[in-house]
């Protein structure tokens, strides 16, 4: 049982780190149709920014991270929009998917070739000490990656319900044509979203390599929990894919100690392919309105 | 007009004469270069079937050479004879796409790459835990050349002409399909489902189809590479190798008879001739793909036919002009 | 002998909304029978019933005296039904002639003749005289995507027609259809009609063009008929005034 819990608290850590990449994938779908192929990618470089700012410059921590948010909010999300998804959005969705497939490889290379082909420490946002609870052990590190992460998404949440400009990025989700007449300026709007994908992949970035290292393959697993978290969830909602990733982290972990270590990978995947042909509008999702 | 056509039969035969004489100036490990060249081309031909023609997207493309070369590599070292081996690993691929075309009827685009992308995971992860089966993460080695009729085809320029033989085979096949009524099924159910279904169109049964037989001929590249390479581990058939074989396609020009082989040829010559990018082929080969989509989705076929259309049309203009 | 269609007590309805409430009605071999009906009288659900597009909640579809209902829009075809759509629908990368050979191709032969046999199904020489019917011969071998809409309008009824139909459902035919487009349109319509025998069910809003066109118009109202008759019965009608002034 004490294992159990120990399994459930981690797995909800990771989890929320997974609801942050899958919010931010999520939101991108909802107001340009852009599905994000190299996402995982889009966490696994911003830890890469702050040891550049750590490493090379020599910064302390908290300098390092705020560089790495403004770098990542710049990059990953002002140049992605302006010169990848733009130029693209004539040419429909392939397109668009392919140019993210070779974005992702891209980033992989840089890594590699400019920094390291080498698993990297990276400091942890508090110092991991062990606590006790209902007779498990459980860090402090999970607990604080748990609040930091679903804290961010509850701001998020809150500016996206609650102010002005939320709501009109809201709006420009649901109709882009009918935000445009009511006087939203939709463009604004569309870039608000990247900027916002580019913070939130960088903190799940920044909570997740003291975990896992620093890696540039790292993005291959993140990017597919994105998705997954996503999908189940539900596409067009930012409650269901806070459900999917925490539902994803707690399966995660069950899996490798229930299951076996072998098809830990499996099971996401199955979840996956079960949830888009019997439940395609998500867990918590409404079914699109399609025209005959 | 003439030198329209003139021009790529020019370049078609030097290319087929080239190639024929390959292996008096080419070295042993350019032949086997070359030879991977024309079995990654028939794996491209196959997903550029599915999506090209048909416009169903597949990212589970690797995982169809990975079980063809498999099944082909387990079914050798049972004493199967390689004809029986070959045929049987497009069969099972057949089969396997046929099944994988399911999805495809109820979701499309990015769900239906998405089902096809987990699908390639597993496939993985069965290449590498059934260790029964497959001999797991240490491989199987000692596949041995074919022996057809009495020939061997051990030796590399035997096998490099036995590979080529078989991509203009293939070519063949899938000129002669694409041109035929059934071609023209997998275009329309590209173009517009709800219309072809209106005309009598199956495109329930051409959607499987489409799966099906481009998954077997990717099934029957990996009947091809087990030989070729001698040696098969799991990792040559992760997603990164399905996601490659989709920009090959793209690259090449999807839905274009010719596509893959120009995609393959990117990806898979290139590098060779780019000996001097050293590490850095793969980054400038994504950042080139990228630049491509924003230009020219179509491909570097479908920009070939631009620039020659664009310079047809300011011969017409400067000769007119002159009137 | 059994009419060609027939249609018995349809029903459809979406959640509690009734869209098609109780209709019925038959055709005829030859006739050319149009429907028209205010905006939301259900005119588009009949049609979609009909088509196999959508099921309908209750009631009998037969054509040729066989029962339809539920059938799938491409094994209808196959039993000679066709349609034309309200919006542009052709396939606009292949070629005009490729286009009409591929409305055509599902009705020859077998799978496997259609995989080994001629490229064009047999059916070249056919899809020359529908292009020359159609008019389109200058554009026979360009891509459909860049002929101009009026012509692509002509495409999409031709290719209506390459199957050999018994029946054809248009729908909107005359929609952003130009005057002169419209009366080339309405004589080929005409011609089809009387040469290959081919029944018509038409659905539109350009009450001249449904007039001077249709044997016979049924008036669709909130789902249910409201009125039948010849062209001149039914322009005199107090009730179809009615249905589209209001009360």
């Amino acid at each position: 049982m004490s294992g159990f819990i120990q399994l459930v608290v981690s797995g909800l850590a990771t989890g929320a780190i997974y609801a942050l990449v899958a919010v931010g994938f999520a939101l991108l779908w909802q107001t340009s149709q852009t599905i994000n192929f190299a996402q995982g990618e889009f966490v696994m470089v911003p830890a890469f920014f702050v040891l550049v700012a750590m490493k090379v410059w020599g910064l302390g921590y908290l300098p390092s991270i705020a560089i790495g948010l403004v770098v990542s909010a710049l990059l990953l999300g002002a140049a992605f929009k302006g010169l990848v998804v733009e130029p693209m959005l004539r040419h429909g969705v392939l397109p668009l998917v392919i140019s993210t497939v070779a974005l992702a490889i891209l980033m992989k290379e840089s890594v590699k070739d400019f920094y390291s082909s080498q698993a990297q420490q990276f400091p942890p946002i508090v110092e991991g000490t062990d606590i006790e609870f209902l007779g498990a052990v459980v860090s402090t590190q999970s607990i604080a990656i748990f609040f930091v992460a679903l804290g961010a998404v509850a701001l998020l949440n809150w500016f996206l319900s609650s102010t002005l400009t939320g709501r009109a990025m809201q709006a420009t989700a649901q109709n882009r044509a009918v935000a445009r007449i009511l006087g939203v300026d939709v463009d604004r709007m569309i870039l608000y979203t990247f900027l916002i994908n580019g913070l939130l992949t960088a903190l799940a970035s920044f909570l997740i390599s003291p975990i896992y290292l620093a890696k540039f393959t790292n993005g291959e697993t993140l990017g597919l929990a994105a998705f997954v978290a996503a999908i189940v969830g539900g596409f067009n909602h930012v409650r269901g894919a806070v459900l999917g990733g925490l539902i994803l982290g707690v399966l995660d972990n069950l899996a490798a100690s229930y299951v076996s270590a072998q098809y830990r990978a499996a099971v996401p995947l199955i979840v996956l392919v079960v949830v888009i042909l019997f439940r395609p509008q998500g867990l918590l999702g409404r079914v699109e309105e399609r025209s005959v | 007009m003439e030198r329209a056509r003139l021009v790529p039969l020019a370049i078609a035969a030097a290319v087929v004469l080239a190639l024929a004489l390959g292996p008096q100036f080419l070295r042993p490990s350019s032949l086997y270069l070359v030879s991977l060249w024309a079995v990654t081309a028939i794996a491209a031909m196959g997903l550029n079937l599915t999506l090209g023609y048909a416009g169903q997207i597949s990212m589970a493309q690797g995982a169809f050479v990975g079980i063809g070369a498999y099944a082909t590599a387990i079914l050798m070292q049972q004493g199967v004879p390689f004809p029986a081996a070959f045929v049987a690993a497009g069969a099972i691929c057949f089969g396997v796409g046929w099944l994988l075309g399911y999805p495809a009827l109820r979701v499309q685009h990015h769900y239906l790459a998405f089902v096809t992308l987990a699908f390639t995971t597993l496939v993985y992860l069965l290449l590498r835990n059934e260790q029964w089966l497959t001999n797991g993460v240490y491989g199987i080695s000692g596949i041995q050349r074919p022996v057809l009729f009495g020939v061997s085809f051990a030796k590399s320029a035997d096998y490099y002409y036995f590979c080529l033989g078989m991509l203009a085979i293939f070519l063949g096949a899938m000129w002669w399909m694409i041109r035929s009524p059934w071609g023209r099924a997998f275009m329309v159910l590209r173009e517009n489902p709800v219309r072809a279904m209106s005309l009598g169109v199956d495109t329930r049964r051409y959607t499987l189809l489409a799966f099906a037989i481009g998954s077997s001929i990717g099934g029957f590249a990996g009947g091809l590479f087990a030989p070729l390479v001698q040696f098969l581990e799991p990792g040559s058939f992760s997603l990164g190798y399905s996601l490659s074989l989709l920009l090959m396609v793209i690259v090449g020009g999807s839905g274009y008879l010719l596509g893959p082989l120009v995609g393959a040829m990117v990806a898979v010559l290139l590098p060779e001739f780019l000996r001097f990018t050293q590490g850095y082929y793969l980054l400038l080969y994504a950042a080139a793909v990228m630049i491509l989509m924003t230009f020219c989705p179509q491909g570097l076929i479908g920009m070939a036919e631009r620039i020659a259309a664009a310079l047809r049309r300011r011969r017409t203009t400067a000769t007119t002009g002159t009137h | 002998m059994a009419p060609v269609l027939e249609v018995k007590d349809i029903h459809k309805s979406f959640g509690g909304i009734v869209a098609v409430d109780g209709v019925s009605f038959s055709v005829d071999e030859g006739e050319i029978v149009g429907i028209i009906g205010p905006n939301g009288s259900g005119k588009s659900t009949l049609f979609n019933c009909v088509l196999g597009q959508l099921q309908p909640t209750s009631g009998e579809i037969r054509v040729d005296g066989k029962v339809t209902t539920g059938m799938r829009p491409c094994d209808l075809n196959a039993l000679g039904v066709s349609r034309t759509f309200q919006l542009l629908q052709v396939f606009p990368e292949l070629t005009v002639k490729d286009n009409l050979i591929a409305a055509g191709q599902e009705h020859r032969g077998s799978m496997l003749s259609r995989l080994f046999g001629p490229p064009d199904a047999g059916l070249g020489a056919a899809a020359d005289r529908m292009i020359e019917f159609f008019r389109l011969s200058h554009v026979a071998g360009e891509r459909a995507g860049r002929l101009s809409y009026g012509q692509q309008k002509l495409l999409d009824a031709a290719m209506a027609f390459m199957g050999g139909p018994r029946l054809v459902l248009l729908d909107e035919p005359a929609g952003g259809v130009n005057l002169t487009m419209l009366a080339d349109l309405r004589e080929r319509l005409r011609a089809i009609n009387r040469e290959m025998r081919a029944t018509f069910v038409v659905i539109e809003h350009n009450m001249d063009f449904v007039m001077s066109l249709c044997t016979r118009v049924l008036v669709l109202a909130e789902g249910r008929i409201i009125a039948e008759g010849d062209p001149a019965s039914i322009r005199n009608n107090p009730k179809v005034v009615e249905a589209y002034l209001g009360p």
